[in-house]
């Protein structure tokens, strides 16, 4: 069970991670971004891409393919939300465009062979890749029983640094304020002078670099890279967190992360292998039951 | 004087060309200026992009080549490849329109057994001979209708069995080492996994291993850390993955990280240097059985390596020789099936026939089909050298 747990700890911050950036649009905008998982994939494609293929040091190629990520948060707003916004679009529509955009995202990166406009994602033609060791220093410590590997070991600082940081931003400073303001209520926020287009310009920037990073650190700590690690990994379970732990609520999502890759893990344990997706569903079922608004979820419209 | 030598030259040139031309089987000159259209369906993407691409790169070269050399008695081969994205549904679709709109004579594949279960029924309702070139599951030939026992017709497959592979890898390796315990890690929700699952289940207790625990996953599941601990707490002697794409070497490395020392065995699935690439230092020493050795000096293999690496300039694997292989295969069997090239169905009834004679040199070694159309061939028992390739231990000749 001991290493169970460290497993449970290291799962759980990249679920933490992913649903951060995730709820964070859902707090300000009330619209799902079903494009984020798809973000997440680009962003560890795009790094393995330059580290590999295009000779770039690795911390460059993370630096890049963060800012790579973060620039799809701008074209998700400019192509799926801002021109249903204009419409007054129910949030339905934003939802449907941005899984619209994520089934594009994927189709393109798939399309990473010889002769296609994304060739240079995947030079040797294989879509289904891990970084090679080596390519990052990757010392391994045991402790008695528990093997901790620094891949795993650095997810959870930076995951409870960057919530901490976000939730700095959001209470104390001017940047934070504007964005509560749109969440409260965008015309109230306008009227006051808020700049709404570019709050939400700058939320989806935020919550993409952050999609990007989990992405990232998700390929590099467990060895798998391909279109479909963002849809196949987090997509519905990143869904399941940021419920869990209260839709739109950063604390939440991070507790709800930790809890989900408990009770996974927990699951594998006691049932067995077969039943890992399952469990943790039940699971969520029940507490929704229990507690309809999440672990930190408030009935008010006062999210973050 | 000298103008005479040189008709005379020519009309001697001309009339062994014809010979030449219609030697190949009676196939006479209705073959030249025509097209052999072939047709592949691999999968390029998806979890079985590790091995599509060879399997493409190989067919392509053996295309390249015969044409080169003057085509298929005159007859140039033209080979239409479609990616699956390794998806059973988009593997039988494009395998139809494969045979319906683009017409293909024959076809290979699919990449993966799991898609075959689709597209090989389809091709034998449809009387389209299909080669299987990588696709190593139970049931792939002759019973293509599984559980219906009825051989079908027009499948052939020229790669090794997982129920050939595996059995031969465990008993090698029982022999060597003496293993008394073992847990299998395998992908459930894939046939190729989950039927070298079941293989490894009914053959480990003949060589008196136990099988502690099974580990069923998803192949879709990227986070294995936590069945590998499991496996890895029981301390056994050999670990079993059968399991496709990079998870073989994904587990190898969480398991060598975890502390642990014994042996892996595998199947087809350790095969390619993508997996012993990825799986590096972590990887040294597993062991699998294998349709093919890149280091065999024979011609036929050694003419093929070379060709490859100027080609693509890099190693070849197993799956781009079965693609190889493959293509040979067919260009043989049209040379001696007296094509009309203008009656389909009867021409892919007469190359069907011909392939069950086939007996050629081909980088796997001499190469026949088995009455129910299975490969024939030597097993090459290969262990991965910890640096993206494979070292040989031992030979197995066809019984």
């Amino acid at each position: 069970m001991d290493q169970q747990l460290v497993n449970a700890i290291f799962i759980g911050s990249i679920y933490a991670l992913f649903a951060v950036g995730y709820t964070l649009v859902f707090g300000i905008l009330d619209i799902l971004n079903l494009a984020h998982s798809a973000v997440f994939m680009l962003g560890a494609a795009i790094t393995y891409s330059l580290a590999l293929n295009h000779g770039l040091t690795f911390w460059v190629a993370c630096v890049l393919g963060i800012a790579a990520s973060a620039v799809m948060g701008l074209v998700i707003e400019h192509v799926c939300l801002r021109p249903l916004r204009r419409r007054q679009a129910p949030p339905i529509a934003a939802l449907i465009s941005t899984i619209g955009l994520a089934l594009v995202i994927v189709a393109a990166v798939e399309q990473g062979k010889g002769g296609s406009l994304f060739v240079w994602l995947w030079v040797d033609g294989a879509n289904s890749v891990a970084f090679p060791s080596g390519t990052f220093p990757n010392p391994v410590w045991h402790i008695g029983d528990l093997t901790l590997e620094s891949s795993k070991v650095v997810i959870i600082p930076i995951s409870i640094a960057l919530m901490l940081v976000l939730g700095y931003v959001m209470r104390y400073t001017q940047v934070g304020r504007g964005l509560r303001a749109v969440a409260e209520n965008p015309r109230a926020a306008r009227l006051m002078g808020v700049d709404v287009d570019r709050m939400i310009s700058l939320t989806l920037v935020i919550s993409s670099a952050l999609g990007g990073l989990a992405g990232i650190l998700f390929g590099a700590a467990l060895g798998d890279i391909s279109p479909y690690i963002g849809r196949d990994n987090v997509e519905v379970r990143g869904l399941a967190v940021i419920v869990l732990g209260g839709m739109g609520s950063i604390p939440g999502a991070v507790i709800g992360g930790y809890l989900l890759g408990l009770v996974e893990i927990l699951a594998v344990v006691t049932f067995g292998s077969s039943v890992r997706g399952g469990v943790a569903f039940a699971a969520l079922f029940l507490l929704l039951i229990l507690r309809p608004q999440g672990l930190f979820g408030t009935r008010l419209r006062e999210r973050i | 004087m000298n103008r005479t030598r040189v008709v005379s030259g020519l009309v001697a040139a001309f009339l062994v060309a014809a010979c030449g031309s219609s030697g190949g089987g009676g196939g006479g000159n209705s073959y030249s200026g025509k097209t052999l259209k072939l047709g592949a369906v691999l999968s390029i993407t998806g979890a079985g992009g590790v091995y599509g691409p060879q399997s493409r790169d190989g067919a392509n070269l053996a295309v390249k080549q015969i044409n080169a050399a003057g085509g298929v008695n005159g007859a140039k081969i033209e080979l239409t490849v479609e990616d699956d994205a390794s998806d059973k549904a988009q593997s039988s679709q494009k395998a139809q329109t494969l045979i319906q709109q683009t017409q293909v004579m024959a076809l290979l594949g699919p990449t993966l057994s799991n898609s075959a279960v689709g597209g090989h029924p389809l091709a034998e309702k449809l009387k389209t001979p299909i080669l299987a070139v990588s696709t190593t599951g139970i049931n792939i030939v002759p019973n293509c209708n599984n559980p219906d026992p009825t051989p079908c017709k027009y499948v052939f497959r020229d790669s090794l069995g997982e129920q050939t592979a595996i059995p031969a890898n465990i008993k090698s390796y029982s022999e060597d080492g003496h293993p008394k315990t073992g847990v299998l890690l395998v992908a459930q929700d894939d046939k190729f996994s989950s039927d070298g699952g079941k293989i490894v289940q009914d053959t480990v207790a003949q060589y008196n291993i136990q099988l502690l625990k099974t580990i069923p996953f998803s192949k879709n599941d990227a986070d294995l850390s936590s069945y590998v601990t499991q496996a890895v707490q029981l301390k056994p002697d050999v670990i079993f993955i059968t399991s496709l794409g990079g998870i073989p070497a994904k587990i190898m490395t969480a398991a060598r990280t975890q502390g642990w020392k014994g042996q892996f065995l595998g199947g087809n699935g350790f095969n390619t240097a993508t997996v012993s690439k990825q799986a590096g230092t972590a990887g040294t020493g597993a062991r699998s059985a294998s349709a093919w050795y890149i280091g065999n000096d024979f011609p036929s293999n050694k003419d093929f390596v070379d060709a490859y690496k100027t080609e693509y300039s890099k190693d070849p694997d197993q799956f781009a020789a079965q693609g190889y292989t493959g293509i040979k295969i067919l260009a043989d069997a049209a040379s001696r099936a007296n094509l009309s090239f203008s009656n389909l169905a009867s021409d892919r009834d007469k190359l069907r026939a011909a392939m069950e004679t086939v007996n050629i040199q081909t980088p796997l070694g001499p190469f026949q089909f088995t009455s129910t159309h299975d490969v024939k061939q030597t097993v090459w028992i290969i262990q991965m050298d910890g640096a993206g390739g494979f070292k040989l231990l031992h030979e197995i000749k066809a019984s």
